[in-house]
């Protein structure tokens, strides 16, 4: 069990460090991510299905993820319409995208394709149980990710699209197109989207045209879960916080499944669980501020 | 400082809980029978499926412990359940509809897997194919048996050239038309094809074919069923029998013999499948099962127009319907 909320922790984390990107560092309330993520997946499985490379179809989903946040950030600032209304449009458009790159089938199945994660699996039994293959992969891979997501916001490029965020006004008055440095900063959001739909598809063993129902929810709530666990403004520790936010995010999710019974809810209440459980997470992380404990009418 | 300090109890909470319940995990195995029953969405269709698995059981004097699992829509959660049924050792897992399937079998290697109403279990790679099951995985096939209904239709009303129907828009219309062909191939019956774009077109495409025609075949088709009774009227006229594939739509009456997938009985079917793997039979030897025989589907009979177009419906079949219109009256059974 720990292994499964660690493993799908990490292959939504990914997801949920896209979010970060647009949510937090750009301030652009990004719903793309609804499409995107199964994006990836319908590409990776497609792509798998023909014989290629994980590897490479993981660089081509990351790719389509990526022409996808272009997408809607050209129809935000080109066709001057709000980013929300934006992300929307570009997600259900990309329904459709996906219907057709699965060729008209609703789900497809990857029982008999090598993925990546069975051969691991395979060899890694060997010697350790299949899971902790797939885990330290994982773990591996996010952790290169996180390196090179770091890295990037260190650049100077990196930092003009932090500083995007926080003003706007700033960024023009540098005499630098916000247009061009939003339109690649959604762009990223969403290629790691791309990715992370990518490994949920190898994970589960199926692409889905629905699996993006409730994607940017979650990715949210892992963000906020991230931001009660740690306090920080370093790069690293922000990322880092996103990853650590999404495990706990599963970890709700899978004891909400295990211990629901235990006072007679049924799997229907899931979701009614999971949400009271965010809610007590972000209660407490205000609890921390000390906001709580001062009485109104009193300094804080 | 507090916060640290609640965040740090909380997550400890957490992973001890979590901690305990890898240790507890093991213990389960004390001789209880332990299904878990894993679906896609809470859904009439597939809360029948559910029902029937566990009324099958109780039916033999099988006395499970059930653990009614959902997805609630979230394909992502998929694996997530089939995890759960792994740790907790459940004896079979029943997983309803394609994705629950898949994942269960991409998960779950050492527990029976029994799918349930999944429409294409070779093309969804759950089973190399029909015949059989692989390793711990079979199940049950939502499809209806085209063959099936054309045999009964031939044998009941003599068709030797039947007329079809169909709205070329709608995938699944497309997708039964391939196999309606076949099946009349090997029936040798000659197949006449109308195929229409909306509900309005329908009474003219039924009075282009309906001299040349034996009968007319239905497949599950929503645009042509919302304009059932034009088809019926012409169809009667000519005293020739419709055999539609939605009972729900025919119980206005005119089609001579509407059959159809009950979600409730493939639910009991499914369970015929579980009681036998809990008695030892093995998953790898099961074929996919399909509900072909007319006593596991839904059907209608309307006698009266039966009389119309002059068929005399065999009375085993008349007895094993489970809903007759006679004399303009319906009386469910």
């Amino acid at each position: 069990m720990i292994q499964g909320i660690v493993i799908e922790g990490l292959v939504f984390g990914i997801m949920a460090l896209g979010v970060f990107i647009t949510f937090r560092v750009l301030d652009f309330a990004d719903l793309t991510v609804d499409g995107s993520f199964p994006l990836g997946s319908a590409v990776m499985a497609m792509l798998l299905t023909a014989g290629v490379n994980p590897f490479f179809a993981m660089v081509a989903a990351f790719a389509a993820g990526g022409v996808a946040g272009a997408v809607t950030a050209v129809i935000h600032s080109k066709l001057k319409i709000p980013g929300l209304l934006a992300g929307i449009l570009t997600m259900t458009m990309l329904h459709s995208v996906n219907l057709r790159i699965m060729g008209n089938r609703a789900n497809v199945s990857l029982l008999r394709v090598d993925t990546l994660f069975r051969s691991i699996s395979d060899y890694a039994s060997s010697f350790m149980p299949g899971e902790y293959g797939i885990l330290l992969f994982l773990a591996l891979f996010t952790l290169i990710v996180l390196v090179a997501t770091n890295l990037f916001f260190h650049t100077d490029f990196g930092i003009t699209v932090g500083a995007l965020g926080s003003n706007q006004q700033m960024i023009t008055s540098q005499g630098m197109n916000p247009e061009v440095i939003k339109l690649l900063g959604v762009s990223l959001s969403n290629g790691l989207v791309g990715v992370s739909g990518a490994l949920a598809a190898m994970y589960q063993g199926f692409a889905d045209v629905n699996a993006g129902t409730g994607t940017v929810v979650a990715g949210l709530a892992s963000v906020m879960i991230g931001e009660f666990l740690l306090r920080s403004n370093k790069i690293e520790l922000l990322t880092l916080r996103v990853i650590l936010g999404s495990i706990l995010y599963r970890a709700i999710m899978f004891s909400g499944r295990q211990y629901g019974y235990l006072i007679n809810l049924t799997a229907n209440d899931l979701k009614l669980i999971t949400g009271v459980l965010i809610i007590g997470c972000l209660v407490i992380s205000k609890y921390g501020n000390g906001r709580l404990f001062s009485r109104k009418g009193k300094k804080a | 400082m507090i916060r640290k300090i609640i965040s740090g109890l909380v997550l400890s909470l957490v992973a001890c809980a979590l901690l305990t319940a890898g240790g507890a995990g093991d213990t389960t195995d004390d001789g209880t029978t332990r299904i878990g029953i894993s679906k896609i969405v809470a859904h009439p269709a597939l809360d029948a499926v559910e029902k029937g698995v566990q009324d099958e059981l109780a039916a033999r004097g099988i006395t499970a412990v059930y653990d009614l699992q959902n997805a609630n829509g979230d394909v992502n959660t998929a694996t997530q359940i089939a995890t759960k049924f792994k740790r907790d050792k459940v004896d079979v897992i029943v997983a309803i509809a394609t994705p629950m399937a898949v994942s269960a079998a991409n998960s779950v290697r050492d527990i029976p897997v029994v799918f349930s109403v999944v429409t294409d279990p070779v093309s969804a790679g759950l089973v190399p194919n029909l015949s059989k099951g692989e390793g711990n995985v079979t199940g049950l096939s939502d499809k209806t048996d085209i063959y099936a209904h054309l045999e009964l239709f031939k044998r009941i009303a003599g068709i030797k050239t039947l007329g079809h129907i169909f709205t070329s828009s709608e995938a699944n219309s497309a997708a039964a038309l391939a196999e309606l062909e076949d099946a009349c191939k090997k029936l040798s019956i000659e197949l006449v094809v109308q195929s229409i774009n909306n509900s309005s077109e329908v009474k003219q495409a039924t009075e282009a074919i309906i001299r040349r025609v034996d009968g007319i075949y239905l497949t599950t088709d929503n645009t042509v069923y919302s304009a059932l009774p034009a088809l019926v009227e012409v169809a009667l006229s000519q005293k020739k029998p419709v055999f539609s594939s939605d009972p729900t739509s025919a119980i206005e009456g005119g089609c001579v013999i509407a059959s159809g997938f009950d979600y409730y009985k493939a639910g009991r079917a499914t369970g015929v499948m579980v009681a036998d793997i809990l008695g030892g039979k093995n998953p790898d030897s099961m074929p996919t099962k399909f509900l072909t025989d007319p006593s596991e589907q839904n059907l209608l009979l309307d006698l009266d127009a039966a009389k119309i177009c002059g068929i005399t419906l065999p009375a085993d079949l008349v007895k094993s319907a489970n809903q007759v219109i006679e004399n303009g009256k319906l009386t469910t059974r």
